[in-house]
């Protein structure tokens, strides 16, 4: 009778407490395809994953999956796939990968999907058949390779020089050599988002924060762990803790979602590398600072805008209130709310690999993002994310709607 | 089968994307991933846009003479969407517009492929002032597969099953010809079968042998402004059954009511069934779990009804009390995890009421000799008109022996009960289908037969499920 103790019996009152599966099984995370092998097959590809089925609206979720069309694109598709591969049922082919591929594991689909060990860790498994693929030749996809090749040379996925990397840097940002604060800028935001990196910087010049940014920062490698080439990617992490530490960093401030999430969660967890740096994301910092009445917004800014979640810090790490909070006590700032928000957010389509690999996969989901934020009447698109924020820009057409990062709109208000 | 050739002319008809002999798409396909059925095999999957293209794919299909399944999500617990001759899956999923709703008639004219997300959405969205009646499979299934394989919802007190929420029909037969049954087929209003010869039932329970349904017409409901759900507690399934059938006939309002056992109970709330008692009934477990469901349109109608309910309860001894009520298609994945294996099947059948605790004691009696929760529940149709009765069964879809024993279990179980008079399995998979083949009078199965061959005379469509002597 070893098994009914896990249920306590009431005299005349029946059950007082049933030991639910979850809370008697938790696996570990970040481990190979082996772990993970006798939970994947509880899928009966039932499509709760294709859709928000427990708040209002009933909408889609999965980008890979509309887009791709077969049930192979959802995660259903990609469980039993996954289970086929473990079982031998079916053989890694190009094919295979390019399924695997074509997500941008914004783990939308693992929100709705009510199985235990199917909601709490299918982001592994997905992941770990991307490592498999690489293990076996058949992954990244041949732009991510090249992408891959220039972060190795050149520390950009942009196929930017090096040299280049602080261009953005005004004269006028004040920099203290000696700080133990590093504002961790990032590939996209040094490249392509520099007004990101202005409006961060300036705005921690307001704040009287002492802080430096690396003149030999290198990519997070957020990309190159994304596409399932973890030892590439630890290289590229031990590289960055080296410079962090030779550097005297004990605290790092980033405007960007997938650097922070890879800082302060992959390198730890999947790495093993326990740098024991403080990392924290630019909303937590602002929050933090207007809460304790250090940052204060002495402007307005007039206008409805709208908050896209970055799946780098909704869904992979819990983070939906913070940036809210912010922009909530903008003043003139009214925020509404698309259908599809924090943990069901219908993913910018830019992230995984996708925007390299999958163009039209990831145009169609930046696509489909942009008329839900325009339904609402916003006039803008405000994330916390320089890829989502770039996913917008370049696929807004005619000025219909703008797109801000929230670091810009603080910046104004100050 | 000339696979590339076949390929190569559908592809015209939807566009590349949407045709796969992929292996990693056939296998997706190639078997419902929850049941003890055997597995089929896909040779080629194809994802239509309109009734236009499942026209030409059937007319493809006969011309080399290759097997069409039609396919929405394919899970069913009688694995009548698994192809089992080979040939082409029409997945339908693209189908999956709600086309109209007739707010004065109240149904909605749906696509093929439009799971129950998308129906509870558009209408949550456009008609909030109306309900479709929803089943308890998972919101990515859909809803005309339910009503052609008389799936049962949360208002079939008021409808029935399935079958009888349907006003009509537009289908592409065997043959590639596209016809339309009911009142649309006349007009463009949709809102019945009458009172035209019922060419309905030509689809339904056919199992997707005999056409695919482009577009359905379902019936949909007013949204009540007062609704109470109520929860009975009782010690065993016959004290409580009587109550329910009482309570059906008694003109309260009632939309819906079932009823399961503790194993059922067990089996949908993130439990393991080898954690759980196996046997409530000897270990003085409550056995019965009742949920009604009443409405009304004035306030004073509905505690009236109310008070009748729980007078009719408390005369019964049966506890009850008012419970939170929730109107979705949920993800009840207890129905194939309890054995955190995601394999389940079930003995699922329509009943007289007469025999369901009957059913229910026969059933639980084999489950616990082979060590397993029996998990039961019934729900009264149709204002207590007759009833369905389901046992479930779960294993390790990942365990050949544990398949194995699941299979004998369900053929023990199928077989006891198939000796109380009236029940008939639905959504039956093949082994059970000739059961009722051999039951049947000989001219039945004869007719059967030949409606089959004339909507389907190169026998193509959805072979092998044992429809029409096949």
């Amino acid at each position: 009778m070893e098994k009914e103790k896990k249920i306590e019996y009431i005299k005349e009152k029946g059950i007082s407490k049933l030991v639910l599966e979850h809370e008697n099984h938790k696996l570990e995370r970040n481990k190979q395809l082996e772990h993970y092998e006798d939970v994947m097959y509880q899928c009966g590809k039932c499509g709760t994953c294709r859709t928000i089925f427990k708040e209002a609206g009933w909408e889609r979720v999965c980008p890979s999956g509309e887009f791709g069309g077969f049930e192979a694109f959802y995660l259903g598709g990609k469980n039993l796939l996954t289970w086929g591969i473990t079982s031998g049922q079916i053989k890694w082919t190009e094919y295979l990968a390019k399924i695997f591929y074509q997500c941008s594991v914004c783990l939308a689909c693992t929100q709705q999907c009510q199985i235990p060990e199917i909601h709490h860790y299918a982001g592994e498994w997905l992941m770990a058949m991307r490592e498999e693929a690489v293990r076996l030749g058949f992954g990244p996809m041949s732009e991510q390779k090249r992408y891959t090749e220039h972060i190795m040379k050149e520390n950009n996925p942009y196929l930017e020089k090096h040299e280049n990397r602080l261009d953005w840097l005004p004269s006028n940002i004040k920099q203290s050599p000696d700080a133990k604060l590093l504002y961790f800028v990032g590939c996209t935001t040094s490249y392509r988002e520099q007004n990101v990196a202005i409006a961060t910087a300036e705005i921690l010049n307001s704040l009287q924060i002492e802080f430096k940014i690396l003149k030999d920062e290198y990519c997070c490698g957020s990309p190159v762990y994304m596409t399932g080439q973890t030892q590439k990617a630890k290289k590229i992490a031990e590289k960055n803790i080296e410079i962090f530490k030779d550097s005297g960093i004990e605290k790092i401030i980033t405007s960007c979602a997938g650097c922070y999430r890879t800082l302060k969660d992959t390198y730890p967890k999947k790495f093993g590398l326990d740098h024991g740096i403080e990392v924290i994301h630019l909303p937590e910092f602002l929050l933090d600072k207007l809460n304790s009445g250090t940052l204060k917004f002495n402007n307005q800014i007039n206008m409805k805008i709208t908050y896209h979640d970055p799946c780098h810090i909704g869904r992979h790490m819990g983070i939906y209130e913070t940036p809210r909070e912010i922009l909530k006590k903008i003043p003139g700032i009214e925020l509404v709310e698309m259908i599809r928000n924090r943990h069901n957010a219908w993913c910018c389509g830019s992230g995984g690999g996708v925007r390299s690999a999958f163009k039209d996969l990831s145009a169609f989901a930046a696509n489909e993002r942009i008329e839900e934020a325009k339904k609402t009447s916003a006039k803008a698109i405000v994330s916390c994310c320089p890829f989502c924020l770039n996913q917008f820009k370049t696929h807004i057409k005619n000025n219909e709607i703008k797109a801000f990062d929230i670091s810009e709109l603080v910046r104004k208000v100050i | 089968m000339n696979n590339s050739k076949i390929v190569s002319e559908l592809e015209k008809v939807v566009g590349e994307k949407y045709v796969s002999a992929q292996p990693e798409i056939q296998f997706l396909y190639h078997y419902d991933f929850i049941t003890a059925e055997p597995e089929g095999k896909c040779d080629i999957a194809i994802i239509p846009n309109s009734a236009e293209e499942v026209q030409e794919i059937v007319k493809i299909a006969n011309k080399y003479k290759t097997p069409v399944v039609p396919w929405v999500s394919g899970i069913n617990f009688g694995s009548i969407a698994t192809p089992r001759k080979g040939g082409i899956v029409v997945d339908l999923r693209r189908l999956n517009r709600v086309i109209e709703v007739n707010e004065d008639d109240m149904y909605a004219v749906i696509e093929g492929g439009v799971t129950w997300a998308d129906l509870k959405g558009y209408l949550e969205k456009n008609h909030p002032d109306l309900r479709a009646g929803i089943t308890w499979s998972p919101p990515g299934t859909g809803v005309v597969p339910a009503c052609l394989c008389y799936g049962m919802f949360d208002l079939g007190m008021l409808g029935g099953t399935g079958a009888e929420f349907i006003n009509g029909m537009e289908v592409v037969l065997g043959s590639g010809d596209l016809i339309k049954v009911g009142s649309c087929s006349l007009s463009n209003y949709w809102y019945g079968r009458q009172p035209l010869p019922d060419l309905a039932g030509l689809f339904i329970g056919w199992e997707g042998t005999t056409g695919i349904v482009t577009k359905m017409a379902v019936k949909l409901w007013p949204k009540l402004p007062y609704r109470t759900t109520y929860l009975a507690i009782g010690a065993k399934m016959k004290f409580g059954v009587p109550v329910m059938l009482k309570l059906s006939k008694a003109g309260l309002g009632i939309c819906d009511i079932y009823f399961v056992n503790l194993g059922w109970l067990q089996s949908v709330q993130e439990l393991n069934e080898k954690d759980v008692i196996k046997d409530p009934v000897k270990n003085k477990m409550p056995d019965f779990f009742g949920l009604l469901t009443t409405q009304a349109y004035t306030e004073k109608q509905h505690k009236a009804q109310c008070e009748a309910i729980e007078a009719i309860c408390t005369e019964s001894k049966l506890r009850m009390r008012p419970t939170e009520e929730t109107q979705a298609p949920i993800q009840l994945w207890g129905c194939w995890n309890f054995a955190r294996g995601g394999g389940g099947q079930w003995i699922g059948s329509y009943c007289s009421t007469r025999d369901i605790v009957k059913y229910y004691e026969q059933s639980r009696e084999i489950c616990i000799k082979y060590g397993r929760p029996p998990q039961f529940y019934s729900r009264l149709m149709f204002g207590g008109h007759y009833c369905v009765a389901r046992t479930n069964i779960n294993f390790n879809k990942n365990d050949p022996n544990e398949i194995k024993i699941a299979r004998k279990l369900l053929k023990e179980i199928h077989d006891v009960v198939q000796e109380l008079d009236g029940v008939v399995m639905y959504k039956p998979p093949k082994w059970a289908v000739q059961t009722y083949h051999d039951k049947t009078l000989p001219a039945t199965s004869d007719l059967i037969r030949k409606i089959k061959q004339l909507l389907d005379p190169n026998n193509i469509m959805n072979p092998g499920q044992g429809i029409g002597g096949d």
